[in-house]
């Protein structure tokens, strides 16, 4: 009954625990009217909102790395257990439902023990495996009818890595047999000596049932299973001591100074305006701010060098890095675990922190001046180390935080995919439509309606991949800053979110800058702004609005206007009304754009000789079943071959090589079918494309007649749908973008290729030989890369290494070419820099795999075979400066310069 | 570009002294003052400073023998080691004073004057960095490698410092022209390559004197007891230096010198005419390549040449020792990584993220750069690593074709004899 309750609690769509809102209200329970929005009682005294709410049951693919544990039926049951009784998990899910949780925590406090997973940090198990039998005698309760619960009297989850069986409760007769040499979070490593993941444990469940002797459970201490629970931080004011002090514990540290005398001698804390975590004395950077700053005065002054912007000090054993940022006399302090974020990588946060500082309040003075300010950084600040440090996706297999991870795509800047145009068009379509408002739609009233905001503009994010951006790169690098360090982004991974809606005042760039320099000929008027966050799925969309000039000036405290965020959600609607949700999910997981190698292993000689052999196995298998392939297609496909081809274009031949045997298309004819096509053939692009050949069947369908099948229908249909469509329409509508022609039944239309998803190569040669690129522009902040999880997706253990390995080296050459960039941007540098390194524009380094590795991966069957890969960076400087770096085989010499190019056609 | 080397004593605060190259204003008192304070006062707090980053460059402390210490500054886009250079200059106090003084110092105004005969080697240790003096006599242009010169009559020669380091009852001797390391004794690999870069360092220190003898301690091999180096100038630019005890005395000395090397006169003249090309003249070099240097990675010694070819020098565009600089550069911010052993010692408190980062360092094997005016490319095979610098006209697998050539060259070539 009590779990009942609970879920119809959850349920409620004002359920207002879901958010992590400041606001200070008791009372948040408020009716589901239509008229009254349902975060509309989370909206805090100053008029700042964040209401999250997330969905449960997503039968839809979570993620591309879904194990298949979702298919199973006992974990399905699992799942749908879990949700009506939400409960803390090793899972590492950020956001989680308080009231569930504490209604849970108040259930239990008198059978369970409090969580493992704050106080785990400090205990050391020695020995990892601990192995429990369980009496084949016992049979548990299982509500669910769970095989495991049945069996063991436990509860499983999914590690999110997908590889491991995390324990994530007892049933309560089973409590004794476990606790308390098994905690939960721990993870389930073998059965009867049979190591079990995700994959096949309903097999050896299945194989245990028969077997009449007692199971042996073989358990794993993870090794580091530090967990912060941000979700308790954010919603509650005062904040959870053991957390603090984990952030204490790993050297996690915030202190700003001011250091004009007058403040200094006023202030009881000798100048310290802000220091996070809190008590003062026991934080390292506090106790040892004298050092800071006298550096920082000193530098300058005495040694005529800049000030500093970073030192690496070691205390207690750990090198921790502490960055300097000093605003006109004041100073602030931020210091990270080396262990986790590295070096370049504290630089670059330290980076982001300041522009959402400024961002959010203007300048870093007002930011630490601001009263009664402080809970609302200590939130922030516990969240970007929560996010940075402990979220899960840092972890390897083993739960080690891995520095590697600290990965130069997330560091640089906004991670964009490069989606097929006609998507793009799409998206761009959607948001350019709400960046018009057109409030004709919303009042009949239209001469009295005064606006109340000016879209600036926006950008919207897919799983952390930025898919667009109508922003100036300044406010898209500050509102990246924000997102990703408020977990926004991390969170729209993890989760699918049913709801989210941030509101908040915001100092944009250009009227900071406008302030600071008292230029009285700027256009900017002297309004207001406001970001809003809206989010769906996986969706993220922030807008940036304006108020003020010819809208109506804000005054005072500023709620969101649920008009505004009515029309984002609609704007999130629509691309899911066309169905870009489910193509992206698709999309993410297809590797196509440009198409990367994931099983490095193919180039070597033995690969080449397996794949063969493999791919005359399914070759035989698809030659009978496909007879109909007919001639005129491979004449077709050994003609194209044969023209010089401006893009490398090969199928998706993620599975044999007999699928490459692809139809391909003239672009022409498929510019004359399709309706959006034309915009590639408007640039004059000789870009020559295959179409997907997964399946055979349309293989056949457009072999047997190449423009019947398919794209015939689609034809027929544009046609129907959108009665009178030719292609003058069609460019005129392309080009004008966000026309108030309402084009939803062009989208469905184009959409409906989902299936068909075209690959590009940007590497010369016969054989794929890019693992992996970065295409990063600085003054945009934006950088290209393939979607973050390439290399879960390709569960290689080569491929990971070679990833690994990339990551790092880009790091290295990323320093070595702001040399030039920094000379370029600034000719008239006060320090000068080295003579030498300004002209280096490229930055190479052959890398080796381990022998060992390749043994493992079985390519190296008599060590005789090297892998050896390529890590190249290379700086553009115009006409702005752009880096590529760019891992590959060594087999192929490649030019950056041309892969560039070839990469720009595909942005 | 600027350097400056600050030596404090620990407990007291007292400078011990601080030598600079650059064009920056001299070090104050009491910025030296506040400096030491910055590391006495982080100290108490249990922490301490490993180092700091400005815009191009970095400041560092560096405390040994827990009584004196460093700390070295460096600006101006200068790419050097500067916890390597601290460990130099560290090296070189030890080198002639000995560790028991610097550990326990005793009286600070005797140690003061005591180091003031290591000024020379420190401002060579200095000058060294400066781009602009590449072409100093005194050549320890990478730290930690020991500046050679490949020539065929290194065989022979090491049969004279034989006869000559027994005569003097020593063992370890050398002969450097130019300051650059020709032929060395037969147990002269027993010495640290650390110790006999200092051996040449202090020859150059010494230009001019024709025989003179120095105490020094060897850092690693007798820090507390002092040894005697003898160095003599047998020609110009040409050095024979010995390790050796207290006898003979030094007007002995003179007389084996002569008895030595007399017949060794015409040998060590044709020695020095591999100078400045510092390859023998049997090994060719393609047109293209501008300028090399290659390293020994067991003998921490490395040979520089940009003389490769006899004709039309003066019509590159790079000059010669912007050339050097280059390929320096090219060795220390890069190249470096091919050879990890090279490496000074990281933290011991480094935690896992180091060991990982070393393993990918590992299995680097070459690396190149391309920039507007040149390339460089650099290729470790076993022992050797080579760094070549080629004219930026030369396409990267050309590039990496030819430096495999010239390994190969080099490593079977019969009259390269290190």
């Amino acid at each position: 009954m009590n779990k009942q309750q609970s879920k119809s609690n959850y349920e409620s769509p004002c359920d207002s625990d879901n958010d992590w809102t400041n606001s200070s209200n008791d009372s948040k329970y408020s009716d589901s009217e239509s008229s009254v929005p349902e975060w509309d009682s989370d909206v805090g005294d100053d008029g700042e909102l964040v209401y999250i709410k997330i969905k449960y049951n997503n039968n839809a693919i979570e993620d591309t790395n879904t194990p298949l544990l979702e298919n199973c039926e006992t974990f399905k049951l699992r799942n749908n257990f879990k949700r009506s009784s939400t409960r803390r998990s090793t899972k590492g899910r950020i956001f989680k439902v308080l009231k569930v949780h504490k209604a849970k925590n108040a259930d239990n406090s008198g059978k369970k023990k409090p969580v493992p997973q704050s106080d785990s940090s400090k205990k050391l198990e020695d020995d990892k495996s601990i192995v429990i039998q369980v009496s084949k005698n016992m049979i548990f309760n299982s509500e669910k009818n769970c095989q495991i619960e049945k069996l063991f009297g436990l509860s499983l989850a999914t590690h999110p890595n997908g590889k491991i069986l995390v324990v994530e409760d007892f049933l309560i007769e089973a409590y004794a047999i476990y606790t308390p040499r098994i905690k939960k979070g721990y993870y389930l490593q073998k059965v009867n000596g049979i190591e079990v993941n995700p994959y096949n444990i309903n097999n050896v469940l299945q194989r245990i049932a028969e077997d009449p002797y007692n199971p042996k459970l073989t358990f794993e201490t993870p090794k580091d299973v530090v967990t912060v629970d941000l979700f308790k931080l954010l919603t509650s004011k005062d904040i959870d001591n053991s957390i603090i002090q984990l952030l204490r514990d790993s050297m996690c540290s915030v202190l700003y100074i001011c250091c004009n005398d007058v403040e200094y001698h006023n202030n009881d804390d000798k100048g310290v305006l802000y220091c996070y975590p809190r008590p003062y004395n026991q934080n390292f950077l506090y106790n040892t701010r004298g050092a800071y700053v006298t550096l920082c005065h000193l530098a300058p002054k005495s040694l005529g060098t800049s000030e500093p912007t970073t030192s690496t000090v070691l205390h207690n054993e750990k090198l921790i890095n502490v960055t300097y940022t000093s605003h006109y006399n004041d100073l602030l302090l931020i210091a990270f675990p080396n262990k986790q974020l590295d070096l370049f990588a504290a630089r670059r946060v330290t980076i982001d922190v300041v522009r959402m500082l400024e961002f959010l309040y203007g300048s870093l003075k007002s930011c630490f001046t601001k009263p009664n300010n402080v809970d609302k950084l200590d939130g922030m600040f516990c969240r970007m180390f929560g996010v940075l440090l402990f979220s899960d996706s840092n972890r390897d297999v083993a739960g080690n935080i891995d520095i590697s991870t600290s990965r130069i795509e997330d560091l640089l800047g906004a991670h964009a995919v490069t989606l097929p145009l006609d998507i793009r068009v799409q998206v761009d379509d959607a948001i350019t439509e709400l960046e018009a408002a057109d409030y004709r739609e919303w009042t009949d009233d239209v001469e009295n309606f005064q606006r109340l905001y000016t879209v600036i503009g926006s950008c919207l994010y897919y799983s952390e991949h930025l898919l667009s951006s109508h922003l100036q790169d300044e406010d898209l690098k500050e509102i990246n800053a924000f997102l990703k360090l408020n977990g926004v982004l991390k969170l729209s991974v993890d989760k699918e979110l049913e709801k989210l809606v941030v509101w908040k005042e915001v100092f944009i760039n250009e009227h900071r800058k406008f302030n600071n320099s008292d230029d009285n000929d700027s256009r900017i008027p002297d309004g207001r702004w406001f970001l809003l966050v809206v989010g769906k799925g996986h969706f993220i969309l922030a807008t940036l609005m304006e108020a003020g000039g010819c809208t109506e000036d804000a005054v005072g405290a500023t709620p969101p206007s649920p008009f505004y965020v009515e029309e984002c959600e609609s704007c999130l609607a629509l691309l899911y009304e066309v169905g870009l949700d489910k193509y992206l999910s698709l999309w993410f997981s297809a590797n196509t754009q440009p198409q990367l190698e994931t099983s490095p292993e193919y180039l070597t000689k033995y690969g080449r000789k397996m794949r063969d052999v493999n791919s005359l196995k399914s070759d035989t298998a698809l030659k009978s079943s496909t007879l109909k392939l007919s001639k005129q297609t491979l004449g077709d496909v050994k003609k194209r071959h044969n023209s010089s081809e401006q893009i490398n274009v090969a199928s998706n031949s993620s599975d044999t090589n007999a699928s490459n045997y692809g139809s391909h298309h003239n672009l022409y004819a498929q510019w004359y079918n399709g309706s959006q096509k034309q915009y590639r053939h408007s640039s004059n692009l000789d870009i020559s494309y295959s179409e997907d050949s997964n399946s055979l069947k349309s293989n056949s369908e457009i072999s047997d007649d190449r423009v019947q099948g398919r794209r015939a229908d689609r034809e027929q249909k544009n046609r129907r749908e959108s009665s009178g469509s030719d292609s003058d329409w069609d460019r005129q509508e392309v080009n004008r973008m966000g026309s108030s022609i309402d084009m939803s039944d062009i989208r469905k239309s184009l959409l409906n290729e989902i299936d068909r998803v075209t690959t590009h190569r940007i590497t010369a040669g016969d054989d794929n030989v890019l693992f992996h690129f970065v295409q990063f522009e600085s003054a945009k902040g934006i950088l290209i890369a393939p979607v973050k999880n390439i290399d879960i997706q390709a569960n290689n253990a080569l491929y990971s290494y070679i990833i690994k390995t990339f990551r790092t080296a880009c790091k290295r050459i990323h320093d070595l070419l702001q040399h030039s960039i920094r000379f370029k941007a600034n000719q008239t540098s006060t320090n000068p820099l080295n003579k030498i390194l300004i002209a280096v524009k490229e930055y190479g380094m052959l890398f080796q795999a381990p022998v060992q590795l390749l043994n493992q991966c079985g390519v190296n069957k008599k060590n005789s075979e090297t892998f050896q890969f390529w890590v190249v960076g290379r700086v553009f400087s115009e006409p702005e400066p752009k880096e590529l770096y760019l891992c590959y085989h060594e087999s192929i010499p490649q030019d950056l310069t041309e892969v560039a190019y070839l990469l720009s056609y595909l942005e | 570009m600027s350097v400056i080397v600050i030596a404090i004593a620990s407990e007291s605060g007292v400078p011990i002294f601080s030598r600079k190259r650059g064009n920056n204003e001299n070090i104050q008192f009491s910025t030296i003052a506040s400096l030491h304070g910055i590391n006495m006062f982080s100290k108490c707090h249990n922490l301490s400073m490993v180092d700091t980053h400005v815009d191009s460059g970095t400041i560092i402390w560096k405390e040994y023998c827990k009584s004196v210490t460093l700390i070295g500054i460096a600006t101006g886009g200068l790419e050097c080691d500067l916890e390597l250079l601290l460990s130099c200059v560290h090296d070189v106090m030890v080198f002639s004073v000995g560790k028991k003084e610097l550990e326990n110092i005793k009286n600070i105004d005797q140690l003061k004057r005591d180091l003031r005969q290591c000024y020379p080697i420190l401002d060579y240790l200095l000058e060294s960095l400066d781009p602009n003096v590449v072409s100093s006599p005194f050549p320890t242009l990478v730290l930690d490698l020991i500046q050679s010169i490949l020539c065929p009559q290194a065989q022979q020669l090491q049969q004279a410092l034989d006869i000559y380091a027994e005569n003097v009852t020593g063992r370890w001797a050398c002969l450097a022209i130019h300051g650059h390391l020709v032929a060395t004794s037969s147990d002269f690999t027993e010495l640290d390559p650390r110790e006999a870069r200092l051996m040449l360092l202090l020859a150059a220190a010494q230009d001019g004197a024709p025989l003179r003898d120095t105490p020094v301690y060897l850092p690693q091999m007798s820090p507390d007891v002092a040894f005697r180096a003898v160095t003599c100038k047998l020609l110009a630019d040409v050095y024979v230096i010995v390790i050796c005890g207290a006898t003979p005395p030094l007007s002995q000395i003179d007389e084996i010198v002569l008895q030595c090397w007399e017949s060794y006169a015409q040998i060590i003249k044709e020695a020095k005419l591999v100078y400045p090309r510092n390859f023998p003249m049997s090994i060719t070099f393609e047109s293209s390549v501008l300028g090399i240097l290659l390293i020994n990675i067991n003998k921490r010694r490395c040979v520089f040449s940009r003389h490769l070819h006899t004709l039309n020098q003066k019509s590159r565009s790079i000059s010669g020792a912007h050339r050097m600089d280059i390929l320096r550069t090219f060795y220390v911010t890069t190249a470096r990584d091919l050879a990890p052993e090279l490496k000074v010692k990281v933290h011991k408190s480094e935690e896992a993220g180091g060991s990982t980062v070393q393993d990918q360092e590992d299995c680097i094997c070459e690396t190149y750069w391309t920039s507007e005016y040149h390339k460089c490319h650099g290729q470790r095979s076993g022992n050797m690593l080579c760094c070549v610098l080629y004219a930026s006209t030369v396409h990267i697998h050309t590039m990496r074709m030819i430096t495999n050539q010239i390994l190969q060259e080099l490593n079977t070539n019969k009259e390269i004899y290190w």
